[in-house]
């Protein structure tokens, strides 16, 4: 297998120190695994640091296939943009606080007659706490303007509902959504009203959904395993390597020739936010829980490998029946196996738990975040052939929306994120 | 128009504002603000009798009418009158401020009433709420007549009226029963418009001024659309699309206002 899944060779990068075992997923099964699904691995105690810092500049925007720290959060805007010049400000705006906020640095000291520069709330001095912070636009920032109608990416629609849906029409949808992810949940807080304090002329909220995952205790070197969401299971086992860049290409970034040319090395990203029932999945026996999901609780090993680890891949052709592998369950609806890569997309999903419902449960459930570059072929294929699983019983999706992640911005003075749709508005050809 | 953005005046900001001790002479334009204030009040206590009698007479339609007018007075003076908080809230709470809601005993003042009126249809049963709020609606003149005007409050009340309209008005949650909310907005903004008109002169930042009132003028702008007879539609009629920029001015103008008592050397 090769030697530095993505965990060592991102976070390495990073100066996380992270041990030098380069398996990822049970070691000695390392050579059976042939993902290595480090991006959603869950956090280990000790191993992150404020001093983490990850460069917003790069081909492709932080936050993506950066493994994901334990906090994120999405908060969806409305922009106040008339002209193409409006919104090259917004960009421009936005970039400068993201490359302010994810260096770090000394909070300016202002007169004290005056509200002070930020929120405070991680002190005077900031540090970067592996920081990114994403953007994506929606489809209605597009449908708002007709000089930027025609330079819509593709299959960026509105989110439409799935039978299953109870949409919640204050947590759907916007213009410009923002993902936001750092180690801790001030670090994503005091970004999210950094860009509220100082973007209020052109920023207007829409909803917001922060979550996190868990941090599990550290472990031996090397040995990595997918958090745990809140049904109790492993989630992110079988993602695809985000560390295996030819397949990112192919997966998750946009180069298709149906798209406008500058969303090239943008993403898609469908954002869910997805109640789970979970008094009811706790009465539910455990044996029903795995079939549900295919996969067994405790190590995330497929069904038909129960004796494994949670990189092992199931065998549908040799279980037609789904004998062990029920043909309902999450995992074969979700990624049949029979397509090759064509339906894959990059899961990087957070817990949230909000309070109690009216009728006295737990408001708990998932800040669904998936990054592909077909939203046809990845989200929309998976999620029409799970309409009917079983796990609906216990999951209502409230909100979310389709967005459009920008391609990435250079390190020179005077790129900024969204650099190439100003530039191609210039260009654009006039509808006729 | 050009929008003045906190973190592009941060660099400035880092220095002081205002000459420190401020030899600005303030006392002037805190006694016309005084003489604004008592102008409204008074307006406020004649125009509350008015609406309060045609309540206790059954006069619905009338009172109906007298409902939003009578309380534009008030929204312009509100960071004076919230000075009086066991006045404020009796006059003004909304149903949502109790926790019985539109049922509980002490939820009185304009909004209980505009309840009986929009909601409810009839008023006999809230004649002592409307003789209560009379009585509220005058002592909290008395209060104001009496007050010697911080100019700190003063000019903090710019910012707090945006501050306002951006937490619960916006939303449409202030007039809930009569949707007049656009009659508040009106008020919320002339009242934070007088201040910056009296106190905007002697601040040193020209574009600073220039910018907070390019953003009344486009706020302005958006109320006119809906604009009726000698007042407002529904806020119903309110559209999405001005409802965000209305928004959005709202918040800018409630950031860049919070430095206006630093701009003039209070604290
Ligand atoms: C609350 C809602 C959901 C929960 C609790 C959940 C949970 C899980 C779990 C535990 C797994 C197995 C481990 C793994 O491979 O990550 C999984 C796999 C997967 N899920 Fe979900 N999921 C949810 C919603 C969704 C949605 C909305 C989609 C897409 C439309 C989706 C697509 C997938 C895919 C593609 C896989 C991998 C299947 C494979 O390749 O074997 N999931 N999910
Ligand atoms: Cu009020």
């Amino acid at each position: 297998m090769s030697p530095s899944p993505s965990r060592r060779a991102v976070l390495g990068g990073l100066g996380l120190g992270l041990a030098a075992c380069p398996f990822s997923l049970g070691l000695a099964r390392a050579e059976t695994a042939p993902q290595a699904p480090a991006l959603t691995a869950a956090p280990q105690a000790g191993a992150s640091s404020a001093s983490d810092r990850i460069a917003p500049q790069g081909r492709f925007q932080a936050g993506i296939v950066t493994p994901r720290p334990a906090w994120g959060l999405v908060a969806a805007f409305d922009v106040i943009v008339d002209t193409p010049a409006d919104l090259e400000r917004l960009f421009r705006r936005l970039t400068d606080r993201i490359a302010f906020l994810t260096s770090g640095g000394t909070v300016p000291e202002l007169d004290p007659a005056l509200p002070p520069a930020d929120s405070g709330i991680l002190g005077p001095e900031l540090r970067p706490d592996a920081l990114t912070v994403t953007l994506a636009l929606g489809a209605s920032l597009f449908d708002a303007h007709p000089w930027l109608g025609p330079l819509r990416p593709a299959q960026l629609t509105r989110m439409t509902g799935f039978p299953n849906d109870a949409l919640n029409p204050d947590l759907c949808h916007g213009d410009l959504a923002i993902q936001i992810c750092a180690n801790t949940q001030e670090t994503i807080i005091h970004a999210l009203r950094d860009l509220i304090k100082n973007l209020p002329d052109q920023l207007v909220l829409r909803w917001k959904q922060e979550g996190n995952v868990p941090v599990i205790a550290p472990q031996a070197p090397g040995v990595v395993e997918s958090a745990r969401n809140f049904l109790g299971f492993r989630d992110g086992s079988a993602n695809p390597d985000s560390a295996d860049a030819a397949l990112m290409e192919r997966v998750l970034w946009v180069h298709d020739a149906a798209e406008p040319a500058w969303a090239k090395d943008g993403s898609y990203m469908a954002v869910r936010l997805i109640r789970n029932f979970v008094e009811r999945w706790d009465r539910t026996p455990l044996a029903e829980q795995e079939r549900i999901f295919g996969r067994t609780r405790i190590t995330g090993a497929p069904l038909d490998k129960r004796d494994g680890t949670e990189a092992d891949v199931p065998d549908y052709a040799a279980d037609p029946e789904g004998a062990a592998t029920p043909l309902d369950s999450h995992i074969r609806l979700a990624n049949p196996r029979d397509a090759g890569e064509r339906h894959l997309m990059l899961r990087r999903p957070f817990n949230y738990s909000n309070g109690v419902t009216k009728s006295g449960q737990l408001d708990q459930g998932l800040l669904f975040i998936a990054w592909q570059a077909s939203l046809t072929d990845g989200f929309l294929a998976a999620q029409t052939r799970l309409n009917g699983e079983p796990l609906e019983e216990y999951i209502k999706p409230v909100g979310g929306g389709y967005f459009f992640a920008l391609p990435g911005f250079g390190p020179g003075p005077d790129d900024y994120l969204g650099r190439q749709l100003i530039d191609a508005i210039g260009h654009a050809p006039q509808k006729t | 128009m050009k929008m003045l953005s906190l973190a592009a005046t941060l660099a400035v900001l880092a220095t002081p504002l205002a000459a420190a001790d401020a030899t600005l002479d303030l006392v002037a334009p805190i006694a016309e603000y005084k003489l604004y204030v008592s102008e409204n009040t008074e307006a406020l206590v004649t125009d509350t009798q008015a609406f309060v009698a045609a309540v206790k007479a059954g006069e619905i339609d009338k009172a109906k009418a007298l409902f939003a007018p009578t309380r534009l007075s008030y929204e312009k003076i509100e960071p004076v009158a919230e000075l009086f908080a066991d006045l404020d809230a009796p006059i003004d709470a909304r149903a949502d401020d109790y926790e019985k809601a539109e049922a509980d005993p002490a939820f009185t003042g304009f909004h209980r009433l505009e309840y009986a009126l929009w909601v409810e249809g009839k008023t006999d049963h809230v004649t002592a709420v409307a003789d209560k709020l009379e009585a509220d609606v005058t002592e909290l003149a008395k209060r104001i007549d009496g007050l010697t005007f911080p100019p700190a409050v003063v000019v903090g009340g710019a910012s707090v009226l945006m501050d306002e309209v951006a937490a619960t008005k916006i939303s449409g949650e202030e007039d809930r029963y009569s949707r007049t909310d656009l009659w508040d907005f009106q008020g919320n903004f002339d009242g934070a418009k007088k201040i910056v008109d009296l106190f905007g002169p002697m601040v040193e930042d020209r574009d600073f001024v220039a910018s907070v009132e390019g953003n009344f003028a486009k706020v302005y702008e958006t109320l006119d659309k809906y604009r009726e007879g000698e007042g407002f539609v529904s806020y119903e009629k309110l559209t999405d699309e001005d409802r965000k920029r209305l928004s959005a001015l709202v918040n800018t103008l409630a950031e860049d206002l919070s430095t206006l008592r630093a701009r003039l050397g209070l604290s």
